[in-house]
């Protein structure tokens, strides 16, 4: 079903990429003022998702919708800005020119000074981008993907090669511009970032939706933490411990997976006082990811 | 949903940017631009001591399509290629920007670089004698400038399915291959059979006829019939280059 409130969706899509599936009947939707972010662990199809919606991929099965119409039609895209992951810059543009022309893309851009000061431009505006740094050059992407004053932005992994400063800066305009109004849909493998921005979280893996909720109910169902210690302890026996989602054994170490660390070390402490090498450590967006879908697959069980 | 028109302007800022950045490019630009005339000055006006202005004139044919084919075939073969690596195209592909911009725009470089070319070659040509009626250089010209849409449709194409490196030699065996098989160094009359029977596959040849017979040098066949046969051909590749854009994810 193609939800017609949304502003971009993808109905029942599959999508297969050098022979191999990445999407399969995927329905994605999303709303007018929210910012969506997309996480998951790489080759979840993220990128492949953002491809389709972009209008840069077509589906092998299915609908892609951007204002209610076809993303391969340019006209669809005025409404847009994007804020690609691999994307290059001409080297012998300047940082003015090339915002300029993209500017010029768009009915009623922003100012292109707004835009570069928006972006930390300002000073960079007449550098080539041949001689501009990862760092500087994603900027620039940034400046291309918002200077249409579109009303959905599209970042693909905004952050990355940034350091922290300039991703906060980022965040905070990303914020700004979803305060007025605008949609974003964001893809990030760094839960911090969804936390920081997002209303809604869809956790995917494997071309599908495992989750869609809040950042703050992801992060309570999804809460953990590994225990890792050398003991003569079995992973049957720690597997039907209070809390405990998951043990195993990683070389000579016990592995668990608990929701609360503390009462589970406790036990392990009192069965085994010869027990050495105790570390806890939260769990990766990959243990959380792992353990949802284990949840579902119980469900759907 | 409202408001979802295209700007006006796309299309002429596309290619004011293209051709700026081409010029920005000296290492591509001087090589392309100077190679054809030099070529000229050396095999028709150096070799031969004195050459007979006609001489010079039939050589003008064709050494004028040869300085479109370079920007062509590089500027969009190997240029093309490139910016896919380069994640360029990608960045155009997802803006409101209608594909039609971008390939006009880099049309628009290529025929810029093929004029500065030209122009060096006429002032050449007129150097060694060639005199022919003001019409009839504009006619030249036109011709020598349209020359670049089928090698640049063809570029086109192989920079949609080739890498770089693979769309830079493609491009060379291209460059001396529809010279050497279109008679543009060369006179056809003196190739081998089989090398005159490959050349009526070449655009090159064909454009080179009605620039011979444009300035009253000796042709083959009716300028006509070539007509027909280089639009073809430019319809031909023109299908091949968009299917080659549609079918690549960037």
């Amino acid at each position: 079903m193609m939800d017609l409130s949304a502003v971009a969706a993808l109905a029942g899509v599959t999508k297969r990429l050098g022979g191999k599936p990445v999407l399969n009947r995927l329905d994605l939707a999303i709303r007018a003022g929210e910012v969506t972010a997309l996480i998951g662990p790489n080759g979840a199809g993220k990128s492949t998702s953002v491809g389709l919606l972009t209008g840069r991929l077509t589906p092998d099965a299915g609908e892609a919708q951007l204002f209610g119409l076809d993303p391969r039609r340019p006209a669809a895209r005025g409404r847009m800005g994007v804020m690609l992951q691999a994307a290059g810059l001409p080297d012998v543009m300047t940082v003015r020119e090339i915002v300029a022309l993209q500017s010029g893309y768009y009915v009623s851009p922003r100012p292109v000074a707004e835009t570069l000061e928006l972006a930390g431009l300002t000073d960079l505006a007449e550098r080539r981008c041949g001689r501009l740094s990862g760092g500087q050059a994603r900027r620039v992407q940034y400046a291309l993907a918002i200077c249409g004053q579109p009303d959905l932005l599209v970042l693909d992994e905004p952050t990355a090669a940034m350091d922290r400063g300039a991703a906060r800066a980022l965040w905070a305009t990303v914020r700004d511009m979803a305060d007025r109004g605008a949609s974003v849909l964001l893809t990030s493998h760094d839960l911090a970032e969804a936390d920081a921005l997002a209303d809604r979280v869809l956790l995917m893996d494997q071309g599908r939706i495992v989750a869609d909720d809040t950042p703050a109910a992801i992060r309570a169902r999804a809460a953990a933490a590994v225990i890792r210690c050398r003991t003569r302890l079995t992973p049957a026996w720690a597997s039907v411990l209070p809390g405990v989602r998951e043990a195993g054994m990683d070389g000579a170490d016990l592995r668990i997976v608990v929701a609360e660390a503390a009462p589970v070390a406790r036990l392990l402490l009192d069965a085994d006082p010869a027990l050495t090498g105790l570390r806890i450590a939260d769990a990766t967006l990959e243990d959380a990811i792992a353990h949802l879908l284990a949840a579902e697959e119980r469900i759907a069980a | 949903m409202t408001a979802l028109a295209l700007p006006t302007g796309v299309w002429r800022r596309e290619c004011l940017a293209e051709v700026k950045r081409s010029w920005r490019l000296p290492q591509f630009l001087v090589p392309t631009v100077l190679t054809p005339a030099a070529f000229y000055a050396l095999f028709t006006l150096a070799l031969n001591k004195s050459p007979s202005p006609a001489a010079a004139a039939m050589t003008l044919a064709g050494y004028g399509v040869f300085a479109a084919t370079g920007p062509a075939l590089f500027g969009f073969g190997a240029g093309v290629a490139m910016e896919r690596e380069q994640g360029l195209i990608e960045l155009k592909r997802v803006s409101p920007m209608p594909a039609g911009a971008y390939v006009a725009a880099k049309l628009a470089a290529a025929i810029f670089t093929t004029a500065m070319a030209v122009v060096l070659i006429d002032l050449l040509a007129l150097v060694a004698g060639v005199r022919i009626p003001v019409a009839n250089w504009a006619a030249l010209t036109a011709l020598h400038l349209f020359a670049t849409l089928p090698f640049a449709l063809i570029g086109f194409g192989l920079g949609m399915r080739l890498g770089g490196k693979a769309a830079v030699a493609a491009a060379n065996a291209l460059y001396l291959g529809s010279a050497v098989l279109g008679g543009l160094w060369i006179p056809p009359e003196m190739l081998p059979g089989w090398m005159r029977t490959a050349g009526e596959l070449v655009p090159s040849f064909h454009l080179a006829q009605i620039a011979r017979w444009i300035v009253g040098a000796p042709s083959v066949g009716s300028p006509g019939s070539h007509a027909a046969i280089v639009l073809g051909m430019t319809a031909a590749a023109g299908a091949w280059a968009w299917a080659g854009w549609r079918r690549s994810p960037a």
